[in-house]
């Protein structure tokens, strides 16, 4: 027991803040990337989508290196990392674009992201670790559940069709969610900042907070429809899933059933179309 | 518990949906049925959860009409009623959870009570209230660390095993009195060393367990995950009660050590007491028997003296025999005067002077060895003209008494060695040693010898007159002079005495 058995300082200062630059530089590299994704597209200096492929790429590269950033206060060694899952994740939209089947290329990052941690074995804190597989069908269960709720209510409110426009453009857009979307929304919203504020807090402040950031990041994305009810909705279900997610981190200790519930959310989500 | 109200939620929107019902239905209201159901049952965070499965469930009827109707009363009231499940939950749940925790806490209370009330020692009892803690508060580990010094205080922890640090926060607790808490310990700058952080937060408290002395331990807690204020508050009220209910077992196993102690006190009080009942009763028949032998042939002597005309040889032999009697029973008397005496609480009466130490012993020796010619007296002075700052005639009967009991106590022929010298240990005292090779006295029978009518029975000196007072008025008389009497003993080699008496300024 460590309260017994180690010796404890009450009067020792409290760890040190961490810089706030390497924040600053990541998230201007990624508004770099944005910009000059967006300017390529809407200028027509790069093949069509590529634009919107390279700042797509940019801007999850920029919530991973955030999020990196978040979990290993920004120590010693950070720019390897980041520069690494920043521009591997930049890359990967790109490769969808561009090559058949490439967007298997998302497949990667999950990847690549579990060797990054094995470096540090200290991030296994984030909730990097297994889970039950009743805490995974858990994860399964409440995504889906959501997702089905959005599909009957948008069915019944607005009367959208509950399948995609095609097998392919379903797959892609999965693959997105598996290793992007849904993946730097986890690592950032509930494995850094959840986690870091978890344990300087309780659940709700941290869980409330976690959420409201991962609302902001989806209200800024331009590929929200920008109709105010599909925005309401947004809000309401993103908010949900936010929830959700942290309340099964903390249950299961790991981000996997968060992970696999917004997985299921999107999986059905995606088959919304007006 | 749970699964029925649940059952019911989704056959409740089962139903709704096929009924075609409005937004505003009746029907709706039943979702509070089993939100309040698990909410008294679950508390709230399961309340909550069912109220917004409920509302989940009945936004596909509501929505639609929203879009349909736009915002009218109609649909107002639907979408108030969207939420008002899981706020009821959430307060119904809230409410059972008020009431429930102060049941819980002073079920707690008893059950401390009820271990630390057990017989037994401490320590399995604090383990006892370690787990009541622990299952109360919902711990991961609850540690109690009782006693005012950290390296010696006792140690319960579960799970078991724990070393305690010096300078850990528990043993800071414990000096200061100052509660310490950790949101998260492993990554804490306050503690020593690197620890690996773990997925979820360790939440960590120190309580000092206080009574009406002070503190007088710390009650360390750790949870996983979340520790509410409730359950906070609920642990320092918990160390509150451990701490007084701690106090009063140790008060209490110090009243029963007390009563324990004092139990035997009073029996071994009540043996001697017996003991001394019995000797009494053994020393009167004793006396009298003492007693009467003298008198009776005092009574038979004087008696012939006056009924017959004697020769005078006859009538002188008959005299001396009336005098020896007459002596014989003044001293008996005049040994139980000075036990009379010391028993009453004052010191016997002295008259001090310079006493020839040689002279005194070697009449004395030469006298027994006249009466018992059975037995070899040998006397021996290490320093020549040794003299004693007492009284004579005390000193004369201590003397008495000592080769009495040496004559007594072993056998025919036995051997009785008197000595003299300065005591080597003792500056300014002179010992007087008498030795015999007779039945000597067991080791357990020692401590008691030098008490009044005690006397230690063995079957070879059975026999033996004796009022049991010998020894005690040596002792007595020998600490009047402020000197002593000491004895060694081995059963079946013999005794010796040694007489410490205060040495005379100068020699004869």
């Amino acid at each position: 027991m460590l309260l017994l058995s180690t010796p404890f300082d009450p009067a020792a200062a409290a760890a040190r803040r961490p810089s706030l630059r390497p924040f600053a530089w990541t998230a201007l590299a990624a508004a770099l990337g944005v910009g000059v994704g967006a300017a390529g597209e809407m200028g027509s200096a790069l093949p069509p989508g590529l634009g919107r492929a390279l700042a797509l790429g940019a801007a999850h590269g920029g919530l991973l290196g955030l999020g990196w950033l978040v979990a290993t206060g920004a120590g010693p060694g950070w720019p390897g990392p980041v520069l690494r899952l920043g521009l591997v994740m930049t890359l990967v939209p790109m490769v969808a674009r561009l090559v058949p089947w490439g967007a298997l290329a998302f497949a990667a990052m999950p990847a690549l992201l579990l060797i990054e941690v094995h470096r540090r074995p200290d991030l296994r804190a984030l909730g990097l670790v297994g889970c039950r597989l009743r805490h995974a069908l858990a994860g399964l269960a409440a995504g889906g559940f959501l997702g089905a709720h959005v599909l009957i209510t948008a069915s019944l409110t607005f009367g959208h069709r509950g399948h995609p426009s095609s097998v392919a453009d379903y797959a892609s857009a999965l693959a997105y969610d598996a290793g992007a979307n849904v993946l730097s929304a986890e690592w950032l919203f509930r494995g850094a900042i959840f986690s870091w504020c978890w344990r300087r807090a309780s659940f709700w402040p941290a869980a409330l907070v976690s959420t409201a950031l991962a609302l902001v990041r989806y209200l800024l994305d331009p590929a929200l429809p920008h109709a105010p009810e599909a925005r309401a909705g947004a809000v309401f279900y993103l908010g949900l899933v936010g929830l959700v997610a942290c309340a099964l981190r903390a249950w299961s200790g790991s981000m996997l059933p968060g992970y696999l519930a917004g997985l299921a959310f999107f999986a059905a989500y995606r088959t919304v179309a007006p | 518990m749970i699964a029925l109200p649940l059952v019911l939620v989704m056959g409740l929107a089962a139903v709704m949906a096929a009924s075609d019902q409005g937004a505003d239905s009746v029907l709706r209201h039943l979702y509070l049925v089993p939100t309040i159901w698990v909410a008294l049952a679950r508390g709230a965070l399961a309340g909550g959860l069912v109220g917004v499965l409920a509302g989940l469930l009945h936004a596909p009827v509501v929505l639609p009409a929203v879009e349909r109707l736009g915002i009218t009363s109609q649909t107002l009231d639907g979408l108030l009623s969207l939420g008002l499940p899981a706020l009821a939950g959430l307060l119904v749940g809230h409410l059972a959870d008020g009431a429930r925790a102060p049941a819980a806490r002073l079920s707690a209370v008893l059950a401390i009570q009820r271990r630390l009330a057990e017989p037994g020692p401490l320590q399995g009892a604090l383990t006892g209230v370690a787990k009541v803690l622990r299952f109360t508060l919902g711990a991961r580990r609850v540690a109690l660390l009782v006693g005012r010094d950290v390296q010696t205080a006792l140690l319960a922890s579960v799970p078991v095993g724990t070393l305690v640090d010096p300078d850990s926060a528990g043993a800071f607790t414990l000096a200061t009195g100052q509660a310490l808490m950790s949101r998260d310990l492993p990554g804490d700058s306050r503690l020593a060393g690197e620890h690996a952080p773990e997925p979820v937060p360790l939440r960590a408290l120190t309580l000092p367990l206080v009574s009406g002395a002070g503190v007088i331990g710390v009650m360390a807690v750790e949870w996983t995950g979340e520790l509410s204020p409730a359950t906070r508050a609920a642990a320092e009220e918990l160390a509150m009660h451990v701490g007084l209910a701690v106090e009063n077992a140790r008060l209490t196993l110090r009243q029963q050590r007390f009563a324990e102690e004092l139990a035997e006190k009073i029996e071994a009080a009540t043996t001697r007491l017996r003991e001394a009942d019995e000797a009494k009763t053994e020393f009167l028949s004793v006396v009298s028997h003492e007693l009467r032998t003298p008198l009776t042939a005092l009574q038979g002597f004087s008696e012939l003296l006056l009924r017959s005309t004697l020769p005078p040889e006859k009538a002188h032999r008959c005299l001396v025999y009336l005098h020896t009697e007459a002596c014989t029973l003044g001293r008996i008397v005049g040994e139980m005067l000075d036990l009379s005496r010391i028993e009453a609480g004052r010191a016997p009466e002295l008259h001090p002077e310079t006493v020839d130490l040689d002279a005194l012993l070697e009449r004395n020796v030469e006298l027994f060895a006249t009466e018992h010619r059975r037995h070899r007296f040998e006397w021996t002075r290490t320093a020549p003209g040794l003299a004693l700052h007492a009284d004579p005639d005390a000193v004369d009967r201590m003397m008495k008494n000592l080769l009495s009991n040496a004559v007594k106590y072993s056998p025919r022929g036995g051997r009785v060695l008197v000595s003299a010298s300065p005591a080597p240990d003792r500056p300014g005292m002179v010992e007087v040693a008498v030795e015999d090779d007779g039945v000597g006295i067991p080791a357990e029978q020692l401590p008691r010898i030098f008490e009044k009518y005690v006397r230690v029975p063995h079957p070879d000196t059975a026999a033996a007159r004796g009022l049991g007072l010998g020894l005690s008025l040596v002792k007595a008389l020998a600490e009047a002079h402020g000197g002593r009497v000491e004895v060694d003993s081995l059963p079946g080699k013999g005794s010796r005495f040694r007489l410490l008496l205060p040495e005379a300024n100068g020699h004869f």
